[in-house]
């Protein structure tokens, strides 16, 4: 009878404690692990394979932001892809609406729309970006990236860097 | 303290169901006339408008079909969430509105629509949206009394 009530308790905890952690997942921070080398060397700059997953950076997201949407230019984000909505990006935002962007290739400027901003990886050679999708509804952002949290030796802040020359001003 | 305990559990309970499963939402505005607010739709009378059930499962693996109807976050201001109905899929081709052309809705996109097509602006002004805009699905109206269950 004692065991019973004790289990009973128990499982009570395990589930409240399980619930709390689901509901800050969901809606404060989450840790995320980070794929591919687009934003070497910020993340993943000892480079990143599809077995290698032990050694991929794994990053602290957080969801405050997405009460206020406010963003700066220079936060990491996670955002939904536009092109496939089950995979999810990181990557660094470089312009907000009313910026203008430079458009690669080409002398043409872009103004990026109301409720969307335009993002780009770190290594611009090898990352698929709004340079190839074009600018993102910020409605698709889920979270910020603030710290890198594993490998021990990458552990740190994640700072906000304002990108040189892709703005037209 | 037990009772307080018991509170927090279902608090949380409730809140991690709204997150994740099925909430409910109000629905403002005419662009849905007749499916929601056949009665007419003002800022004030809010307790005659309709109150829809969102499910948020068929977020897991977003599969939409042709005439959902849809909660999702407005491209051009995310605080906003407009509810409309998915007319056209990635891979549809859409003839826009006004003109001969047709194009194809690109890949991970949608088209929506609201029901009173005269009072509703949705794809026709923003062009296909990203399934990762979309919140949840709407599966019945649960306000007011009247109109309760009509599974959309």
């Amino acid at each position: 009878m004692g065991t019973r009530s004790f289990l009973w308790n128990f499982a009570k905890k395990y589930f409240t404690f399980g619930l709390i952690g689901l509901t800050i997942s969901d809606r404060y921070a989450s840790i995320v692990p980070v794929r591919g080398l687009s934003m070497a060397p910020t993340f993943n700059s000892h480079g990143s394979t599809s077995m290698g997953s032990l050694t991929d950076n794994y990053v602290l997201v957080e969801k405050w932001c997405l009460e206020k949407y406010k963003f700066s230019p220079g936060d990491v984000v996670v955002f939904c892809s536009p092109s496939d909505h089950r995979k999810s990006i990181v990557k660094r935002i470089t312009a907000l609406p009313g910026d203008w962007i430079n458009m690669p290739y080409s002398s043409d400027a872009l103004k990026i729309p109301e409720g969307h901003c335009w993002v780009e990886g770190d290594n611009s050679a090898s990352s698929v970006d709004s340079r190839s999708f074009g600018p993102i509804p910020l409605g698709l952002v889920r979270g910020r990236v603030t710290h890198i949290v594993w490998p021990p030796q990458a552990f740190g802040k994640v700072e906000r860097k304002t990108p040189q020359g892709r703005l037209s001003l | 303290m037990e009772f307080c305990y018991e509170v927090f559990t279902f608090g949380l309970i409730g809140l991690t169901i709204s997150d994740r499963y099925a909430s409910v939402v109000h629905v403002q505005g005419l662009s849905m006339f007749p499916s929601f607010n056949p009665y007419g739709s003002t800022s004030m009378a809010s307790f005659t408008d309709d109150y829809v059930l969102v499910e948020k499962w068929c977020l897991e693996k977003y599969k939409f079909s042709h005439g959902d109807i849809v909660v999702f976050c407005s491209p051009s201001d995310h605080k906003k969430k407009y509810i409309k109905r998915i007319t056209a899929l990635a891979g549809d081709w859409i003839s826009t509105p006004y003109s001969y052309d047709s194009f194809k809705i690109p890949d991970g996109h949608c088209w929506v629509v609201g029901d009173n097509s005269a009072s509703s602006v949705d794809s026709r002004s923003f062009g296909p949206i990203p399934l990762g805009l979309i919140r949840g699905k709407v599966t019945h109206t649960v306000w007011p009394p009247q109109r309760f269950g009509g599974a959309v």
